[in-house]
């Protein structure tokens, strides 16, 4: 296998985690691996630090990144941003190479973690990256349905498993050895899910009350983020709040804590979540996952995912955690379905990356009439940039077109009415005074 | 075989009177149990309420019946009528479900998620149907019985109408897609610039869905809101009204529509049809249902519109035949599948 140096990019903090995981993984193939964290307000420290212990760190923003000597010497880049950021890079990194004739390297991007909504616009997201890395088959299966019959079959795929912690997924499923951890459970909170404050209390009733049933564990929350902290989604009440709401005082084995998930899944038996990927991380540090199934399989929650893994519980109706942890065991097949499996892993990227020749270089058909795909050139900000180059080439009609769409994306800004209504002046001088007077565009 | 249909508010009652009138073609009895008198006079009617039928011991003069609600009721409907048997001390009645109207993707898994305690569950088409054995797989639910019945839901079987002498684009307008007042006013602007530029041309502004008598209530979501506070609307742009929406379509020369499932009726009835793409994928405006089907188009591209609308590309039959316009024979196949599950 040849000797592969990635560069992975990413901003917000769960991007940022599931690149952690990614280089752990390809360290393990004796792949080097650059992070770009790209600077973020809110971002945490914790993330940082532990992206500087893992591999080497730049804090680059996109601009600086596309004129950073070094990314030449890189074999492949891989984007985990969110989706018109993705489409943005892509394009913005392409333009970069065919302005300094350089050649462009194998671009890939993926998922960080589970996908348990809006699959079908992620994708349309993601079309035109030389590799899209999914899970597992089932990621598969349902990305073979959105893009039958359209013409954008030949998107190649990668399939790099749901195994994040470098261990690999076999080793996970010889599950916990129990009798060497602490009798511990841990409750991975999500910020969104349950996004609805009466059902937050709820989860925080159930495990207040599993606790109180259960006096010889310990039942420890570990919140999304610190309450300073910022992630992808808003956070409208904090855990903690959340905590001191529902139970006003909380039994004495029942903690909040913000040790690295990591390190409280080493020391417990058990993690509970309503749909949090940290299921799979659990697998892989031998702690037995449980999914809560008081609220039902629902597709707003997440917990639908889960629906064959085997490992749906009632926390309500459990008798103690104890019988709780009775009998628990994820199903094998849905485990490979859904990409648990040592089947998937980076070493898929990194021999899909050898099989890679420019020759391959995937680009969006030019025309494609009557299929729209957000990869192409549909972000706002692609469009206003689109719109500028045709201002610089004085095409004011084409300028209309990306700017009338940009405008019908973002009714409320100013900017781009104020340039549109320039470049529909008829008059030169006009038009140029309109121009010179509304403000030019720059990503 | 005496098929019951419990439906109530729209678009359950117009599905549920398409299903009956197709079930009675094929020597079935069907009979519309809603409080709401549906408008097919030819169809039985019991005027019951959902959780009146569900709990009534009329429901066992039916071999099977149909529940196509929305919302909290459909997962109440099942219990409490199995509920209501237990208590007669008799066997629960055959019941089916399923979407209502051409869902996919998160929207038909919250969907079907409801359902899941029905005897048997109707889809339209394949993809519905490998979508649901994802959803279920490795799960008790797993076996199932379901039946693929065809795009049952919306109006397709031809309705015998002219087109307009001139020629008439259709615009669907979803009184609250898109969510902003702002992305509408623009939408409705650029409507009205391709109407001025195409004079021969009629625009329809067509309520897709039920909009307030009184237009001083329509939303501001909706373009038809901006036409009604447009001082000097073009003269070729009118208002449809909400009732009129079958015969709007039918009468069409084209269709344009964000997402409305009106767009599929526009498809099998031959009209020249686009999605509009501006916006590109996605969820909440039906996005991954039309990202398949070849009829995306930006606005711009479909300017000016006597030039372009005419020549406009066909769907793509593939995308169409997955979500059950393949299926001709829905009914007997819901008809063979209850019996099948009575036997």
């Amino acid at each position: 296998m040849m000797d592969h140096h990635l560069l992975l990019i990413a901003d917000s903090d769960s991007q940022l985690l599931a690149c952690k995981a990614l280089a752990q993984g390809l360290r393990t193939c004796n792949s080097g691996v650059t992070i770009n964290a790209i600077p973020q307000e809110g971002t945490p420290e914790s993330v940082i630090q532990a992206l500087n212990q893992t591999c080497e760190l730049w804090r680059k923003t996109t601009a600086q990144l596309l004129r950073e000597p070094r990314l030449a010497g890189f074999s492949a880049i891989g984007v985990y941003l969110t989706g018109s950021k993705l489409a943005e890079f892509r394009s913005s990194y392409h333009h970069s190479c065919e302005q300094h004739q350089r050649r462009a390297l194998p671009l890939f991007c993926g998922f960080n973690g589970l996908v348990l909504e809006r699959f079908e616009e992620a994708i349309a997201w993601r079309l035109g990256y030389d590799l899209i890395c999914l899970n597992g088959p089932r990621d598969q299966e349902r990305m073979e349905q959105v893009l039958r019959h359209t013409p954008f079959t030949s998107q190649r795929t990668v399939l790099t498993g749901l195994s994040r912690q470098g261990r690999g997924a076999a080793k996970g499923q010889q599950i916990v050895q129990q009798q060497s951890k602490q009798r511990q459970l841990v409750f991975a909170e999500q910020v969104v899910m349950p996004s609805k404050p009466a059902e937050r209390r709820l989860v925080v009733q159930l495990l207040a009350r599993l606790a109180q049933r259960s006096p010889h564990w310990r039942v420890t929350i570990k919140p999304r983020v610190a309450p300073h902290e910022t992630t992808f989604h808003a956070v409208e009440t904090h855990i903690s709040e959340t905590l001191r709401v529902a139970l006003g005082s909380s039994p004495s084995n029942l903690q909040l804590s913000y040790a690295p998930l990591p390190e409280l899944l080493h020391q417990s038996r058990l993690l509970a979540t309503v749909s949090s990927t940290a299921c799979f991380d659990a697998l892989d540090l031998g702690c037995q996952p449980v999914l809560v199934g008081d609220f039902g399989l629902r597709q707003d929650l997440g917990t639908h995912f889960f629906a064959g893994s085997g490992l749906i519980r009632q926390l309500g109706e459990a008798e103690d955690l104890d019988a709780l942890e009775q009998g628990l065991c994820a199903t094998p097949d849905w485990l490979h379905w859904v990409g648990y499996h040592n089947d998937f892993s980076v070493a898929n990227l990194l021999s899909a990356l050898e099989n890679w020749s420019s020759e391959q270089h995937h680009t969006i058909p030019a025309q494609l009439s009557g299929y729209v795909v957000n990869a192409s050139d549909l972000s706002t900000n692609q469009l206003r940039r689109g719109a500028e180059i045709s201002i610089s080439c004085r095409d004011y009609a084409e300028a209309e077109r990306l700017l009338e769409i940009a405008l019908l994306q973002r009714p409320d800004n100013r900017n781009i009415k104020r340039r549109l209504q320039a470049v529909r002046c008829s008059n030169r001088l006009m038009r140029r005074l309109a121009l010179l007077a509304s403000q030019t565009f720059r990503l | 075989m005496r098929i019951g249909l419990i439906c109530d508010g729209n678009p359950g009652i117009g599905a549920c009177e398409l299903l009956g009138a197709a079930l009675n073609r094929c020597g079935a009895e069907a009979t519309l149990i809603s409080s709401a008198r549906p408008h097919n006079k030819s169809l039985g009617w019991l005027p019951l309420g959902p959780r009146e039928a569900a709990a009534s011991d009329l429901l066992h003069s039916f071999a099977a019946v149909g529940v196509f609600l929305e919302g909290e009721s459909v997962t109440i409907l099942p219990k409490l009528h199995q509920q209501a048997a237990a208590l007669r001390q008799r066997e629960p009645v055959l019941l089916f479900s399923g979407p209502i109207r051409p869902l996919c993707g998160d929207a038909l898994n919250a969907d079907l998620l409801a359902r899941l305690d029905y005897d048997l569950l109707c889809l339209q088409g394949d993809m519905q149907a490998e979508q649901l054995q994802w959803l279920l797989r490795g799960t008790p639910y797993e076996h199932k019985p379901i039946s693929t019945i065809g795009l049952w839901c919306l109006p397709t079987r031809p309705v015998g109408h002219r087109q307009q002498q001139q020629p008439l684009l259709v615009v669907l307008d979803q009184p609250h897609t898109p969510p902003s007042p702002l992305a509408n006013a623009v939408l409705y602007e650029r409507l009205c610039n391709a109407a001025r530029n195409s004079p021969s041309w009629q625009i329809r502004l067509q309520p897709d869905g039920p909009l307030s008598a009184d237009p001083s209530q329509w939303p501001e979501t909706s373009i038809c809101w901006h036409h009604l506070h447009d001082q000097r609307p073009p003269a070729n742009v009118q208002v449809g009204q909400p009732e009129d929406l079958e015969w709007a379509v039918a009468q069409a020369s084209a269709c344009l529509g964000l997402g409305s499932d009106w767009l599929l009726s526009a498809v099998v009835w031959g009209k020249s049809t686009a999605v509009l793409g501006d916006y590109g994928i996605r969820t909440e405006f039906n996005g991954p249902l039309f990202f398949g089907s070849g009829l995306m188009h930006r606005l711009a591209d479909c300017l000016p519109l006597d030039q372009k609308l005419p020549d406009l590309p066909a769907a793509n039959p593939g995308w169409l035949d997955d979500l059950g316009w393949a299926i001709a024979d829905g009914p007997e196949r819901l008809l063979r599948q209850v019996e099948k599950c009575l036997a």
